[in-house]
């Protein structure tokens, strides 16, 4: 929280190579429009689950 | 001399004489174009990647906002008699094309203030508006056209029913003419070769740089701008960095905006909002300017990535 892009991006991507699933908080109010192009490019899927939370899932869904 | 202007400009942007107006500024435009043509139960449909002053008109009257693809495709609804279709003929943002507005029953105002060259009008335009610097000529200076007054009624004050209120500078006009003239000429003569420098960016951008989000393809975009976001990069900084390099390139990303909202435009296409770089490519530029550029903003890149 309190960081601006593309900070988020770039800590969400540094946590998904340890970790199968990471719940990202974040209000900037870029996080959520940038989320959706970053999923499609790196093909990794996310679920909003708030305003500012976000579920982030290694890899497609099948 | 204004009348020779006029017709020129008109002859240029392929509509009559008699239905061009040139105006003080863009503001009046969009309001003349689509304020004018809305009666009191009419829809105003828009698209997500229409300009601030679109959505401002959308906000003062009934409207709905049409969603945008990937590519920048809009599904255009088919409307009634009474409502109206903004229509964005090329998105300033990314250069991307819009689709022809095909079957809307409405009045359709062209919004053309991203269009410098020569192109067919779609047959259904009711109004249309113009920037003059997008040819490269004077600010302060837009062209309305009007293509039948009995569909339209003058929403600003005024006296007269007429457009004769409606206050431009002539020297401006004049200027305009000029420049709107050597622009076509050279665009036609060179837009062969933009596309190809066009192309050789794109490309470089996917094999040499990677995890790049590019706006609309070759074939959807008009070949002298490039809109272009870098995955884990901010802007800011490699606005900054290119700069210090001789190189100036504005930005849709938050981080490079002040008002740290990113761009309405790349987030409703949704296209990455960071790292986003928009250029656009100048006769003057040659190869090896391009490749000086392309290998700093490289250089740049694979700093901030390390």
């Amino acid at each position: 929280m309190g960081l601006l892009c593309p900070i988020p991006i770039i800590q969400l991507a540094q946590a998904l190579r340890e970790n199968d699933q990471v719940l990202l908080l974040s209000d900037d109010p870029a996080t959520f429009s940038d989320l959706q192009a970053w999923a499609r490019m790196t093909e990794n899927t996310y679920k909003q689950l708030s305003g500012s939370e976000f579920l982030v899932t290694k890899g497609v869904d099948n | 001399m204004l009348d020779q202007a006029k017709e020129q400009i008109a002859s240029h942007l392929g509509v009559r004489v008699e239905q061009i107006y040139p105006v003080s500024n863009l503001q009046t435009g969009y309001a003349l174009g689509v304020q004018g043509l809305m009666g009191l139960d009419s829809t105003l449909f828009y698209s997500a990647v229409d300009r601030s002053e679109i959505y401002a008109l959308a906000k003062e009257n009934r409207s709905e906002r049409i969603p945008v693809s990937l590519a920048g495709i809009v599904d255009y609804p088919q409307g009634e008699p009474k409502d109206v279709l903004s229509w964005q003929w090329v998105n300033g943002e990314t250069g991307v094309l819009a689709g022809n507005p095909g079957n809307f029953q409405g009045k359709t105002f062209v919004d053309a203030t991203a269009v410098s060259t020569l192109r067919q009008l779609p047959e259904n335009w009711s109004t249309a508006l113009w920037d003059s610097i997008t040819w490269q000529g004077p600010a302060s200076l837009a062209i309305f056209a009007l293509k039948d007054s009995s569909i339209w009624t003058n929403p600003l004050p005024h006296t007269s029913p007429g457009l004769e209120e409606l206050s431009f500078s002539v020297p401006l006009t004049v200027a305009s003419a000029i420049a709107l003239e050597a622009h076509q000429s050279d665009y036609t003569a060179a837009e062969n070769l933009m596309r190809s420098k066009n192309e050789g960016i794109r490309k470089f951008l996917a094999a040499e740089i990677g995890d790049v989000d590019i706006a609309g393809n070759l074939d959807s975009t008009l070949p002298h701008l490039l809109s272009f976001s870098i995955l884990y990069a901010d802007a800011k900084i490699v606005q900054d960095e290119l700069e210090a390099a001789g190189f100036a390139v504005d930005s849709g990303s938050a981080c490079g905006s002040a008002n740290m909202e990113p761009s309405h435009v790349l987030a409703a296409m949704g296209l990455l909002t960071h790292g986003n770089v928009r250029m656009t490519i100048r006769l003057e530029h040659t190869d090896q300017i391009l490749d000086n550029f392309l290998s700093h903003l490289k250089r740049i890149v694979d700093e901030l990535r390390r």
